[in-house]
């Protein structure tokens, strides 16, 4: 930023320069005063403005962005679990089937081509060639937003591709975990009891197998998140849906400093939280860590 | 004589491994009859867990079930469908595992872990279930409110008592209990011994009582079946049994247990290490931690065969033949 | 270890494990690749060889990109800095994360306390996104530069783990005889601790490799890096730029991808083989299978007789 100044300097009288450095929320001074006055400015929710629309204001366009993202990871999490636990268990369940053999491995090369090309390549079948999808955006743009069952299921179609890609990077972590967890579990004690007890099977795996196999698995996977933040920056890049990853990339390409830290920061946040909710979700699953 | 309550013949389980098959459990006969005590000895590795683990059909890969019939009162529990199997288990035969802890579900109460067992055999309401699992800890010293606690919240007894009182509530016919005070200090272990003796009193089931502490066996046990090497290789009744071992593995056993009276001996054990069951010898299983081994133990393998005189006392070795 | 004892490891590791003999095969076979890429490769991958955007044909098998280059070429040459790149990443987060994670886990107390923070810390942050911003700061990097970033923010779990395991050795009997025998605090830590670790630091290591390799590929992609240097990533980079896709040159795209996929996914296999190894319950293996048949066989005598 200091470059752009530099170069300017020549063109632009001192005093306007120096009203744009306010304007546009430049500090002068030491590290410290300025690492304060950006604490501050998280607190008061006054991000200041964005460089690249300028003079919208950082904090509304990321509050217009984050929904999007949320809704994506937040339902490609839901499934990632449901199918994963479901998968893990069946693996565990019948060692050495096909699905145990194949699974894992196969998730394993799945989950290692890179999310960019995923999207790309689903983008390219599923979007442009066989037009089952639309090719960006959150929803149909002609359309006004509101509660209203066209716009919702325009939503959920427009949502189908980036979950699909999340999902495709993610649920190998959840699968093998599971698996894994599952195995340790079904050799335990607790378990040859239960069937010696002459419960079905379906109590056994749910609430003595599968219960006490999530555990480890929740804590596993929230360190995970991260990760899905990161694929969110790719998918939504390639699908142009209106996120935050999609900000970050377009802050990115214009240099907007503001933006970008921001949108940082959101995802920090959000990491946080994630992180938060599975501690809290290991305390409601487990009963040995309340006190 | 009435007909036994379970009649195990010809029992083969064994194990699959990368280097070979395992036999744990080797053509091993057994008879228990209603409101009879049996136990079963041996050291560790012995086959006695995996025999008992067998007679409900417990086991997963890699144990197998290879060979001879389970009779429980007349039905062979190994060629019993699923269904029949699930009904046969508990109701008719139940267990006491060797640790609490680990046979407890940790993340559910106690409570529910006695209900839903009621309720996957019979058809009543879930209260009727509840109180039915009331009573049952009533039955050991425990207290209703504990029906609310999880596993890690009750002391080591107390959890013990919890899985005896979880193994009576369907009143089966046969309690098998594997090593269930081995984990337990004397204190602990004396009260529930004592608890035990009341119940079976009361309610007169059988029971296979494993245990690798002889002592212990000889109190509550109306017949003493000594294992190794997968093997029966001593059967008969207790006070017969520990007074006049005829085994050199049973007399080894017995020396190994140092007494409260009499003048301090020094302590024998039992020369060797367990036997490899990858690689078992021809003869007598025994063969190379017996002190007392002849020619004829090398090359063949003692049948169990009975003793003359009243007592029915059940032997293979060959130095008693 | 002697020769031998490591025959045998070896064998045991391998024995009846298809995972491992994979995931060994690809990884050793695209390494083999890239370090004798100047011998394989036909072309020049930075001169134009031919039309834009030809699909794959006999001269050019895996065709050629928007600007007339031999993809296949740029392929195994990239290949060479990919894999240094993901390499020499892992290396730096894995020696930073041992020596972190014993320290702390050894000498617990206030050096553990200040070791913690500090690994708290930079755990909190998301790591690509991280990566992504100190990358725009910095401007575009080159890979040596980017190697470099990736190790320095992604030490922090592996210390972690470390750190929990290292403490649960540390009270071990043999730890405090060599102790007392007066053995040097790093010899201890060195020659006794890690030893017992090398299976999760190996683990951590090929997992850092892996994520190494995407991030590399997901920050030139996104243009952070320095597009004049070939590797995988700046191929995806260019595709994009070039529309591929759209225009139907799928190639371009996808065999950058692929390479990515396959080494990535063979590592994975390794690292799920190291698993199995010192968690055996979790093999697939041979005796399952005689179990089966046995199992079978002995059910079906049964309910004939």
């Amino acid at each position: 930023m200091d470059a752009l100044f530099a170069g300017a300097q020549g063109r632009i009288p001192l005093e306007t320069l120096q009203a744009y450095k306010e304007m546009l929320g430049f500090v002068d001074g030491p590290l410290w005063i300025q690492y304060l006055k950006y604490m501050k400015s998280i607190f008061t929710w006054d991000l200041g403005p964005t460089i690249m629309l300028f003079p919208l204001p950082v904090s509304e366009l990321l509050s217009v962005k984050l929904p999007w993202t949320l809704g994506l990871a937040g339902m490609s999490t839901v499934i990632c679990v449901m199918i994963g636990l479901i998968i893990g268990t069946f693996a565990a369940y019948n060692r050495d089937g096909l699905v145990d053999r194949f699974m894992p491995a196969f998730w394993a090369f799945v989950g290692a081509m890179p999310q960019p090309v995923t999207a790309l390549f689903l983008f390219f079948v599923l979007a442009l060639s066989w037009k089952w999808f639309p090719l960006s955006y959150g929803a149909n743009p002609d359309l006004d937003p509101g509660w209203t069952v066209e716009y919702v299921s325009s939503v959920l179609h427009h949502a189908v591709l980036p979950i699909l890609c999340m999902i495709i990077g993610g649920i190998g972590a959840w699968i093998f975990n599971m698996r894994n967890a599952m195995i340790n579990v079904l050799g335990e004690d607790y378990i040859t009891m239960a069937r010696a007890k002459g419960l079905s099977n379906r109590r056994i795996m749910a609430n003595y197998a599968a219960r006490n196999a999530l555990l480890p698995v929740v804590t596993a996977v929230s360190m995970q998140i991260g990760f899905v933040m990161a694929g969110a920056i790719f998918i939504e890049t390639v699908f142009n849906y209106p996120g935050v990853g999609l900000l970050l990339f377009k802050a990115l390409a214009a240099r907007d400093y503001p933006t970008m830290q921001a949108c940082f920061l959101m995802i920090v946040l959000f990491v946080l939280v994630f992180n938060f909710i599975a501690d809290l979700l290991n305390l409601w699953l487990d009963p040995r860590l309340r006190k | 004589m009435n007909s036994p309550l379970l009649k195990i013949r010809n029992l083969c389980v064994d194990y699959v491994t990368d280097w070979g098959n395992a036999r744990a459990v080797n053509n091993v006969d057994l008879e228990i009859y209603p409101g009879e005590t049996v136990g079963l000895a041996g050291e560790s590795g012995c086959g006695k867990s995996t025999l008992a683990f067998a007679i409900a059909n417990l086991h997963c890969a890699p144990a197998l079930i290879t060979g001879g019939e389970i009779l429980f009162e007349g039905m062979d529990v190994l060629k019993m469908s699923d269904d029949e199997l699930r009904s046969f288990r508990w109701a008719k035969a139940s267990m006491v595992f060797q640790s609490a802890m680990n046979a407890l579900n940790p993340v559910i109460t106690i409570g529910e872990q006695m209900i839903d067992v009621v309720l996957a055999h019979e058809d009543v309401t879930r209260a009727e279930a509840k109180a039915r699992a009331i009573k049952s800890l009533e039955l050991v010293d425990i207290h209703a409110s504990r029906m609310e606690s999880y596993p890690h919240q009750l002391s080591g007894g107390m959890r013990q008592r919890v899985v005896i009182a979880i193994a009576l509530i369907l009143r089966p016919k046969l309690i098998i209990m594997d090593e269930p005070t081995t984990a337990l200090d004397v204190v602990v272990e004396r009260e529930i011994m004592n608890q035990l003796y009341d119940l079976k009193k009361e309610f007169g089931f059988a029971i296979l009582f494993i245990s690798h502490d002889l002592a212990l066996m000889g109190e509550i046990t109306d017949r003493i079946g000594v294992m190794y090497g997968g093997k029966m290789i001593e059967l008969g009744a207790s006070t017969d049994l520990i007074t006049s071992p005829k085994h050199p593995y049973t007399r080894g056993l017995l020396k190994s247990f140092p007494t409260i009276f009499g003048p301090k001996t020094r302590l024998e054990g039992i020369p060797g290490n367990p036997l490899n069951l990858l690689e078992v010898p021809n003869g007598c299983y025994f063969q190379s931690r017996c002190t007392e081994c002849v020619d004829q133990c090398i090359s063949q393998i003692p049948a169990l065969k009975r003793l003359s005189g009243d007592a029915p006392r059940m032997v293979a070795c060959h130095l008693i033949d | 270890m002697h020769i031998n004892q490591y025959f045998k490891f070896l064998r045991r590791f391998y024995r009846g494990n298809l995972a491992a003999s994979i995931g060994s095969i690809i990884v050793a076979t695209m390494i083999l690749l890239s370090v004798f890429a100047g011998s394989i490769a036909e072309n020049d991958p930075n001169k134009r060889v031919a039309r834009g955007h030809q699909p794959p044909s006999a001269e050019l098998l895996l065709g050629s990109t928007r600007s007339g280059k031999d993809v296949l070429s740029q392929v195994l040459h990239g290949g060479k800095i990919s894999l240094l790149v993901a390499f020499s990443a892992a290396m730096i987060t894995t020696v930073i994360a041992v020596a972190v994670g014993i320290s702390a886990g050894y000498f617990g107390g206030r050096v553990d306390e200040i070791l913690m923070s500090f690994t708290n810390i930079v755990l909190v942050f998301p790591q690509l996104p991280l990566l992504i911003i100190i990358a725009a700061f910095v401007g575009q990097v080159g890979p040596i530069v980017i190697a470099l970033i990736i190790g320095l923010s992604s030490w922090a779990w592996g210390a972690r783990v470390i750190r929990s395991q290292t403490m649960a050795i540390r009270n071990k009997e043999f730890i405090i005889a060599a102790e007392v025998m007066g053995e040097s605090k790093l010899r201890i830590m060195f020659m006794e601790i890690l030893p017992n670790l090398i299976s999760i630091v190996v683990g951590g290591a090929i997992g850092t490799c892996i994520y190494a390799l995407m991030a590399e590929a997901g920050l030139e992609f996104l243009g952070l890096g320095d597009p004049t240097i070939i590797t995988w990533g700046t191929m995806l980079f260019w595709a994009q730029s070039n529309s591929a896709f759209i225009v139907g040159a799928w190639w371009d795209m996808v065999v950058p991808g692929t390479a990515i996929a396959i080494f990535g996914g063979g590592l994975a296999l390794l690292n799920m083989s190291i698993d199995q190894l010192s968690n055996p319950k979790l093999k697939t293996g041979g005796y399952i299978k005689t179990w089966r048949r046995m199992k079978s066989d002995i059910e079906a005598r049964r309910t004939e007789a």
